[in-house]
Protein backbone atom coordinates (compact mmCIF):
# COMPACT_ATOMS: atom_id res chain seq x y z
CA UNK A 1 0.00 0.00 0.00
CA UNK A 2 1.54 3.38 -0.73
CA UNK A 3 2.09 5.83 1.85
CA UNK A 4 -0.23 8.86 2.09
CA UNK A 5 -2.66 8.01 -0.27
CA UNK A 6 -5.70 8.37 1.78
CA UNK A 7 -4.40 11.98 2.64
CA UNK A 8 -3.35 12.67 -0.92
CA UNK A 9 -6.68 11.66 -2.09
CA UNK A 10 -8.27 14.22 0.47
CA UNK A 11 -6.11 16.72 -0.89
CA UNK A 12 -6.88 16.31 -4.43
CA UNK A 13 -10.05 17.31 -3.71
CA UNK A 14 -9.59 20.32 -1.37
CA UNK A 15 -7.42 21.17 -4.52
CA UNK A 16 -10.63 21.07 -6.53
CA UNK A 17 -12.76 23.20 -4.51
CA UNK A 18 -13.94 20.64 -1.93
CA UNK A 19 -13.37 22.45 1.27
CA UNK A 20 -15.37 19.33 2.99
CA UNK A 21 -12.46 17.27 2.19
CA UNK A 22 -10.14 19.77 4.19
CA UNK A 23 -12.93 19.13 7.32
CA UNK A 24 -11.68 15.54 7.37
CA UNK A 25 -7.74 16.66 7.08
CA UNK A 26 -7.82 19.08 10.37
CA UNK A 27 -10.21 16.04 12.27
CA UNK A 28 -7.57 14.21 11.47
CA UNK A 29 -4.59 15.86 12.30
CA UNK A 30 -5.46 18.38 14.72
CA UNK A 31 -4.51 16.65 17.65
CA UNK A 32 -1.05 15.44 16.26
CA UNK A 33 -0.51 19.24 15.36
CA UNK A 34 -1.68 20.59 18.63
CA UNK A 35 1.05 18.28 20.48
CA UNK A 36 3.65 19.10 18.26
CA UNK A 37 3.04 23.15 18.41
CA UNK A 38 3.50 22.67 22.03
CA UNK A 39 7.28 21.84 22.15
CA UNK A 40 6.85 25.64 21.22
CA UNK A 41 4.38 27.10 23.55
CA UNK A 42 3.20 25.12 26.70
CA UNK A 43 -0.66 26.97 26.88
CA UNK A 44 -2.90 24.82 25.15
CA UNK A 45 -4.44 27.29 24.42
CA UNK A 46 -2.24 29.10 22.17
CA UNK A 47 -1.49 26.24 20.62
CA UNK A 48 -4.72 25.17 19.62
CA UNK A 49 -4.41 29.44 17.79
CA UNK A 50 -1.22 28.24 16.81
CA UNK A 51 -2.49 24.97 14.99
CA UNK A 52 -5.40 26.89 13.39
CA UNK A 53 -3.28 29.38 11.45
CA UNK A 54 -0.87 26.50 10.31
CA UNK A 55 -4.02 24.86 9.20
CA UNK A 56 -5.49 28.33 7.49
CA UNK A 57 -2.12 28.95 6.08
CA UNK A 58 -2.23 25.02 4.76
CA UNK A 59 -5.31 25.83 3.04
CA UNK A 60 -3.92 28.62 1.43
CA UNK A 61 -0.93 27.07 0.36
CA UNK A 62 -2.52 24.15 -0.95
CA UNK A 63 -2.76 24.73 -4.45
CA UNK A 64 1.05 24.58 -4.53
CA UNK A 65 0.97 21.06 -2.46
CA UNK A 66 2.93 19.04 -5.31
CA UNK A 67 2.32 15.95 -3.43
CA UNK A 68 5.91 15.28 -3.43
CA UNK A 69 5.98 14.53 0.33
CA UNK A 70 3.48 13.36 2.27
CA UNK A 71 0.75 15.93 2.91
CA UNK A 72 1.66 15.80 7.33
CA UNK A 73 5.27 16.50 6.40
CA UNK A 74 4.79 19.50 4.82
CA UNK A 75 1.25 20.46 7.43
CA UNK A 76 4.41 19.66 10.20
CA UNK A 77 6.62 22.31 8.05
CA UNK A 78 3.96 25.05 8.50
CA UNK A 79 2.93 24.23 11.43
CA UNK A 80 7.31 24.82 12.85
CA UNK A 81 7.44 27.83 10.97
CA UNK A 82 4.13 29.27 12.38
CA UNK A 83 4.89 28.19 16.06
CA UNK A 84 8.47 29.51 15.94
CA UNK A 85 7.24 33.29 14.13
CA UNK A 86 4.63 32.60 17.10
CA UNK A 87 6.99 32.50 20.13
CA UNK A 88 8.70 35.39 18.21
CA UNK A 89 6.55 37.74 17.89
CA UNK A 90 5.26 36.86 21.42
CA UNK A 91 8.66 37.86 22.93
CA UNK A 92 9.02 40.63 20.80
CA UNK A 93 5.84 42.43 22.65
CA UNK A 94 5.64 44.10 25.76
CA UNK A 95 4.96 41.91 28.96
CA UNK A 96 2.01 43.08 31.03
CA UNK A 97 2.70 41.31 33.75
CA UNK A 98 5.67 41.64 36.32
CA UNK A 99 7.79 38.67 35.82
CA UNK A 100 11.30 37.90 36.31
CA UNK A 101 12.43 37.58 32.58
CA UNK A 102 15.47 35.73 34.11
CA UNK A 103 13.65 32.85 34.61
CA UNK A 104 12.75 31.67 31.27
CA UNK A 105 10.99 28.68 31.95
CA UNK A 106 8.90 30.47 35.00
CA UNK A 107 7.88 32.81 32.57
CA UNK A 108 6.60 30.52 30.38
CA UNK A 109 4.74 28.80 32.79
CA UNK A 110 2.96 32.15 34.23
CA UNK A 111 2.27 33.08 30.70
CA UNK A 112 0.71 29.91 29.94
CA UNK A 113 -1.73 30.20 33.08
CA UNK A 114 -2.61 33.40 32.91
CA UNK A 115 -3.09 33.13 29.38
CA UNK A 116 -4.88 29.55 29.54
CA UNK A 117 -8.54 29.50 29.35
CA UNK A 118 -9.42 26.42 29.72
CA UNK A 119 -12.68 25.75 31.67
CA UNK A 120 -13.52 23.03 34.48
CA UNK A 121 -16.01 21.81 32.48
CA UNK A 122 -13.67 21.14 29.24
CA UNK A 123 -11.26 19.17 31.39
CA UNK A 124 -14.10 17.03 33.14
CA UNK A 125 -14.82 15.89 29.23
CA UNK A 126 -11.42 15.28 28.64
CA UNK A 127 -10.94 13.25 31.57
CA UNK A 128 -14.23 11.62 31.12
CA UNK A 129 -13.05 11.03 27.45
CA UNK A 130 -10.24 9.46 28.54
CA UNK A 131 -11.40 7.34 30.84
CA UNK A 132 -14.08 6.24 28.84
CA UNK A 133 -11.54 5.36 25.94
CA UNK A 134 -9.05 3.33 28.22
CA UNK A 135 -12.14 1.28 29.56
CA UNK A 136 -13.44 0.35 26.43
CA UNK A 137 -9.97 -0.70 25.42
CA UNK A 138 -8.80 -2.71 28.53
CA UNK A 139 -12.56 -4.50 27.76
CA UNK A 140 -11.96 -5.60 24.37
CA UNK A 141 -10.53 -9.04 23.37
CA UNK A 142 -6.90 -9.61 23.56
CA UNK A 143 -6.77 -9.72 19.72
CA UNK A 144 -8.47 -6.71 19.65
CA UNK A 145 -6.59 -4.55 22.04
CA UNK A 146 -3.30 -5.64 20.32
CA UNK A 147 -4.50 -4.80 16.73
CA UNK A 148 -5.46 -1.45 17.47
CA UNK A 149 -2.30 -1.18 20.40
CA UNK A 150 -0.06 -2.29 17.43
CA UNK A 151 -1.70 0.69 15.28
CA UNK A 152 -2.11 3.50 17.03
CA UNK A 153 0.71 3.08 19.80
CA UNK A 154 3.68 1.21 17.99
CA UNK A 155 2.31 3.10 14.16
CA UNK A 156 2.68 -0.69 12.91
CA UNK A 157 1.11 -0.90 9.11
CA UNK A 158 -1.24 -3.37 8.55
CA UNK A 159 1.33 -5.76 7.13
CA UNK A 160 3.39 -5.68 10.01
CA UNK A 161 0.95 -6.39 12.34
CA UNK A 162 -0.13 -9.22 10.33
CA UNK A 163 3.20 -10.76 10.57
CA UNK A 164 3.70 -9.75 13.98
CA UNK A 165 -0.10 -11.34 15.55
CA UNK A 166 0.63 -14.09 12.57
CA UNK A 167 -2.72 -13.90 10.49
CA UNK A 168 -4.07 -12.14 7.39
CA UNK A 169 -3.79 -8.62 6.81
CA UNK A 170 -7.71 -8.74 6.28
CA UNK A 171 -7.89 -10.09 9.75
CA UNK A 172 -5.74 -7.03 10.97
CA UNK A 173 -8.31 -4.95 9.13
CA UNK A 174 -11.17 -6.19 10.73
CA UNK A 175 -9.68 -6.51 14.16
CA UNK A 176 -9.03 -3.15 14.14
CA UNK A 177 -12.20 -1.76 12.89
CA UNK A 178 -13.96 -3.82 15.40
CA UNK A 179 -11.96 -2.50 17.97
CA UNK A 180 -12.38 1.08 16.90
CA UNK A 181 -16.15 0.43 16.57
CA UNK A 182 -16.25 -1.06 20.56
CA UNK A 183 -14.59 2.32 21.41
CA UNK A 184 -16.11 4.46 19.40
CA UNK A 185 -19.46 3.02 20.71
CA UNK A 186 -18.82 4.07 24.22
CA UNK A 187 -17.41 7.46 23.35
CA UNK A 188 -20.79 8.10 21.69
CA UNK A 189 -22.85 8.00 24.48
CA UNK A 190 -20.27 9.75 26.64
CA UNK A 191 -21.08 12.94 24.46
CA UNK A 192 -24.63 12.32 23.34
CA UNK A 193 -25.55 11.37 26.87
CA UNK A 194 -23.46 13.24 29.42
CA UNK A 195 -22.32 16.70 27.76
CA UNK A 196 -24.25 16.70 24.25
CA UNK A 197 -21.48 17.93 22.73
CA UNK A 198 -20.98 15.72 19.68
CA UNK A 199 -20.74 18.75 17.57
CA UNK A 200 -17.94 20.00 19.32
CA UNK A 201 -15.65 17.05 18.86
CA UNK A 202 -12.60 17.21 16.99
CA UNK B 1 -24.31 2.97 9.16
CA UNK B 2 -23.24 0.65 6.78
CA UNK B 3 -20.35 -1.64 8.14
CA UNK B 4 -18.62 -1.94 4.83
CA UNK B 5 -18.12 1.73 4.91
CA UNK B 6 -17.37 1.99 8.49
CA UNK B 7 -14.67 -0.87 7.84
CA UNK B 8 -13.35 1.45 4.74
CA UNK B 9 -13.50 4.29 6.89
CA UNK B 10 -11.38 2.80 9.64
CA UNK B 11 -8.73 1.26 6.69
CA UNK B 12 -8.37 4.70 4.80
CA UNK B 13 -7.87 6.42 8.33
CA UNK B 14 -5.05 4.19 8.52
CA UNK B 15 -3.88 4.82 5.24
CA UNK B 16 -4.65 1.31 4.19
CA UNK B 17 -7.08 1.31 1.83
CA UNK B 18 -6.55 0.38 -1.91
CA UNK B 19 -6.50 4.06 -3.95
CA UNK B 20 -9.84 3.36 -6.17
CA UNK B 21 -11.81 2.96 -2.75
CA UNK B 22 -9.59 6.13 -1.33
CA UNK B 23 -11.32 8.59 -4.31
CA UNK B 24 -14.87 6.96 -3.83
CA UNK B 25 -14.60 6.93 -0.12
CA UNK B 26 -13.18 10.84 0.18
CA UNK B 27 -15.87 11.94 -1.63
CA UNK B 28 -18.82 10.76 0.61
CA UNK B 29 -16.07 11.39 3.85
CA UNK B 30 -16.22 15.02 2.71
CA UNK B 31 -19.99 15.34 2.33
CA UNK B 32 -21.30 13.22 4.87
CA UNK B 33 -20.92 15.07 8.45
CA UNK B 34 -22.03 11.76 10.01
CA UNK B 35 -18.63 9.67 8.46
CA UNK B 36 -16.81 12.67 9.28
CA UNK B 37 -17.62 12.64 13.08
CA UNK B 38 -16.74 9.27 13.03
CA UNK B 39 -13.69 10.29 11.43
CA UNK B 40 -12.86 12.81 13.79
CA UNK B 41 -13.53 10.23 16.85
CA UNK B 42 -10.96 7.68 15.32
CA UNK B 43 -8.80 10.47 15.74
CA UNK B 44 -9.59 11.07 19.51
CA UNK B 45 -9.50 7.15 20.03
CA UNK B 46 -5.73 7.73 18.44
CA UNK B 47 -5.03 9.97 20.16
CA UNK B 48 -6.14 9.13 23.69
CA UNK B 49 -4.37 6.05 23.38
CA UNK B 50 -1.13 7.76 22.45
CA UNK B 51 -2.25 10.35 25.49
CA UNK B 52 -0.91 13.29 23.61
CA UNK B 53 -0.63 16.02 25.71
CA UNK B 54 -2.77 19.27 24.89
CA UNK B 55 -5.51 16.89 23.14
CA UNK B 56 -8.30 18.84 24.46
CA UNK B 57 -11.33 16.99 23.00
CA UNK B 58 -13.98 19.73 23.47
CA UNK B 59 -12.15 22.78 22.10
CA UNK B 60 -13.37 22.55 18.61
CA UNK B 61 -10.48 23.08 16.75
CA UNK B 62 -11.82 22.10 13.98
CA UNK B 63 -15.40 23.63 14.16
CA UNK B 64 -12.84 26.92 13.78
CA UNK B 65 -10.89 25.99 11.13
CA UNK B 66 -13.86 25.11 8.88
CA UNK B 67 -15.61 28.41 10.02
CA UNK B 68 -12.11 30.33 8.89
CA UNK B 69 -12.01 28.10 5.55
CA UNK B 70 -15.46 28.90 4.69
CA UNK B 71 -14.95 32.49 4.41
CA UNK B 72 -11.51 31.33 1.69
CA UNK B 73 -12.55 31.81 -1.52
CA UNK B 74 -12.70 28.41 -3.14
CA UNK B 75 -9.43 26.78 -4.34
CA UNK B 76 -9.51 26.81 -8.11
CA UNK B 77 -8.46 23.56 -10.14
CA UNK B 78 -6.25 25.32 -12.90
CA UNK B 79 -4.04 27.36 -9.93
CA UNK B 80 -3.04 23.69 -8.31
CA UNK B 81 0.62 22.44 -8.66
CA UNK B 82 1.39 19.49 -11.36
CA UNK B 83 3.79 17.34 -9.83
CA UNK B 84 7.23 17.38 -11.72
CA UNK B 85 7.13 14.85 -14.61
CA UNK B 86 9.93 12.74 -13.29
CA UNK B 87 10.07 10.41 -16.82
CA UNK B 88 10.35 13.80 -18.94
CA UNK B 89 13.87 14.64 -18.11
CA UNK B 90 15.20 11.41 -18.10
CA UNK B 91 16.16 10.45 -20.57
CA UNK B 92 18.99 12.51 -21.14
CA UNK B 93 20.33 13.26 -18.13
CA UNK B 94 22.66 9.72 -18.81
CA UNK B 95 23.60 10.92 -22.37
CA UNK B 96 24.20 14.03 -20.99
CA UNK B 97 26.38 12.95 -17.97
CA UNK B 98 28.12 10.73 -20.49
CA UNK B 99 28.89 13.32 -23.04
CA UNK B 100 30.32 15.54 -20.14
CA UNK B 101 32.78 13.15 -18.25
CA UNK B 102 33.69 11.65 -22.16
CA UNK B 103 34.34 15.48 -22.77
CA UNK B 104 36.29 15.95 -19.48
CA UNK B 105 38.52 12.89 -20.65
CA UNK B 106 39.43 13.83 -24.17
CA UNK B 107 40.81 17.21 -22.64
CA UNK B 108 42.83 15.53 -20.09
CA UNK B 109 44.12 13.36 -22.71
CA UNK B 110 44.90 16.22 -24.84
CA UNK B 111 46.60 18.20 -22.07
CA UNK B 112 48.45 15.61 -21.03
CA UNK B 113 49.83 14.71 -24.36
CA UNK B 114 51.25 18.35 -24.59
CA UNK B 115 52.49 19.04 -21.31
CA UNK B 116 54.26 15.71 -21.76
CA UNK B 117 58.50 16.29 -22.19
CA UNK B 118 58.55 14.30 -25.32
CA UNK B 119 56.38 15.56 -27.79
CA UNK B 120 53.21 13.32 -29.31
CA UNK B 121 55.48 12.47 -32.54
CA UNK B 122 58.42 11.06 -30.81
CA UNK B 123 55.81 9.09 -28.71
CA UNK B 124 54.21 7.87 -31.97
CA UNK B 125 57.33 7.24 -33.60
CA UNK B 126 58.67 5.21 -30.70
CA UNK B 127 55.58 3.56 -30.45
CA UNK B 128 56.13 2.46 -34.51
CA UNK B 129 59.47 1.46 -33.95
CA UNK B 130 59.54 -1.55 -32.83
CA UNK B 131 56.61 -2.75 -35.19
CA UNK B 132 59.41 -1.50 -37.70
CA UNK B 133 62.50 -3.27 -35.94
CA UNK B 134 61.55 -5.62 -34.65
CA UNK B 135 59.97 -7.14 -38.13
CA UNK B 136 63.61 -7.08 -39.57
CA UNK B 137 65.21 -8.29 -36.72
CA UNK B 138 66.29 -11.23 -38.42
CA UNK B 139 67.86 -9.25 -40.55
CA UNK B 140 69.56 -6.29 -37.86
CA UNK B 141 70.91 -9.64 -35.91
CA UNK B 142 72.29 -10.90 -39.12
CA UNK B 143 73.86 -7.52 -39.57
CA UNK B 144 75.06 -7.07 -36.43
CA UNK B 145 76.95 -10.58 -36.76
CA UNK B 146 78.17 -8.77 -40.09
CA UNK B 147 79.53 -5.30 -38.69
CA UNK B 148 80.31 -6.99 -34.59
CA UNK B 149 78.29 -4.55 -33.26
CA UNK B 150 76.48 -5.46 -29.61
CA UNK B 151 73.23 -7.07 -29.30
CA UNK B 152 72.13 -4.03 -27.13
CA UNK B 153 71.96 -1.68 -30.10
CA UNK B 154 69.37 -4.63 -31.81
CA UNK B 155 66.42 -4.33 -28.95
CA UNK B 156 66.72 -0.95 -27.23
CA UNK B 157 64.60 -0.18 -24.55
CA UNK B 158 62.03 1.09 -25.43
CA UNK B 159 61.02 3.46 -22.36
CA UNK B 160 58.94 5.85 -24.39
CA UNK B 161 56.44 3.48 -25.38
CA UNK B 162 55.94 2.18 -21.86
CA UNK B 163 54.63 5.78 -20.88
CA UNK B 164 52.06 5.90 -23.21
CA UNK B 165 50.90 2.39 -22.07
CA UNK B 166 49.74 2.94 -18.84
CA UNK B 167 48.29 6.78 -20.33
CA UNK B 168 46.33 5.12 -22.65
CA UNK B 169 45.20 2.44 -20.49
CA UNK B 170 44.03 4.80 -17.87
CA UNK B 171 42.36 7.17 -19.75
CA UNK B 172 40.30 4.55 -21.55
CA UNK B 173 39.69 2.98 -18.09
CA UNK B 174 38.19 6.33 -16.82
CA UNK B 175 36.15 6.47 -19.76
CA UNK B 176 34.62 3.27 -19.20
CA UNK B 177 34.26 3.70 -15.57
CA UNK B 178 33.27 7.53 -15.65
CA UNK B 179 29.45 6.44 -15.35
CA UNK B 180 30.04 4.16 -12.52
CA UNK B 181 32.04 6.82 -10.15
CA UNK B 182 31.52 10.01 -8.43
CA UNK B 183 32.78 12.99 -9.80
CA UNK B 184 35.18 13.48 -7.19
CA UNK B 185 36.39 10.06 -7.59
CA UNK B 186 37.15 10.61 -11.25
CA UNK B 187 38.46 14.05 -10.74
CA UNK B 188 40.62 12.23 -8.31
CA UNK B 189 41.97 9.31 -10.32
CA UNK B 190 43.00 11.98 -13.08
CA UNK B 191 45.18 14.19 -10.81
CA UNK B 192 46.97 11.23 -10.11
CA UNK B 193 46.87 10.42 -13.45
CA UNK B 194 48.30 12.76 -14.58
CA UNK B 195 51.20 13.68 -11.47
CA UNK B 196 52.38 9.70 -12.75
CA UNK B 197 52.37 10.56 -16.09
CA UNK B 198 54.92 14.29 -15.30
CA UNK B 199 56.62 12.12 -12.65
CA UNK B 200 57.05 9.00 -15.00
CA UNK B 201 58.04 11.06 -18.00
CA UNK B 202 61.27 12.73 -16.33
CA UNK B 203 63.74 10.41 -17.22
CA UNK B 204 65.67 10.32 -13.69
CA UNK B 205 62.37 8.76 -12.69
CA UNK B 206 63.25 5.80 -15.01
CA UNK B 207 60.04 4.06 -14.19
CA UNK B 208 58.38 2.03 -16.24
CA UNK B 209 55.43 0.87 -14.06
CA UNK B 210 52.32 3.09 -13.41
CA UNK B 211 53.40 4.59 -9.99
CA UNK B 212 51.76 2.84 -7.07
CA UNK B 213 49.63 5.70 -5.91
CA UNK B 214 47.79 5.30 -9.97
CA UNK B 215 47.46 2.32 -9.49
CA UNK B 216 45.80 2.25 -5.88
CA UNK B 217 43.44 5.32 -6.83
CA UNK B 218 42.93 3.47 -10.49
CA UNK B 219 41.07 0.39 -8.25
CA UNK B 220 38.89 3.29 -6.52
CA UNK B 221 35.77 3.53 -9.26
CA UNK B 222 35.09 -0.35 -8.62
Amino acid sequence: MSADISDLSLVRRVQRGDKGAFDALVLKYQHKLVKLVMRYVRNPAEAEDIAQEAFIKAYRALPQFRGDSAFYTWLYRIAINTAKNAVVSRDRSPIEYDLDRNNTDESYDMQGRMKDPETPEGLVLTDEIRSTVNAAIDALPEDLRTAIVLRELEGLSYEEIAAAMDCPVGTVRSRIFRAREAIDRRLREVFEGGLGRVEELG
Amino acid sequence: MNEELDSQLSAMFDDELPAAECELLARRLSRDEQLKARWGRYAVIGATIRAERGVRLNAGLARRVNAAISSEPVLAAESVAQPKKKWAYAWWQPVASAAAVAGVAAVSILWMRSHSPESAAPVIAATAAPVVAQTPAAGVVAANVVNGEPDSYVVPKNTARRLVVPSTELANYVVAHSEFSSPVTRRNLLSAFMASESGTATPSAGSEEPTEDVQDDAKIPQ
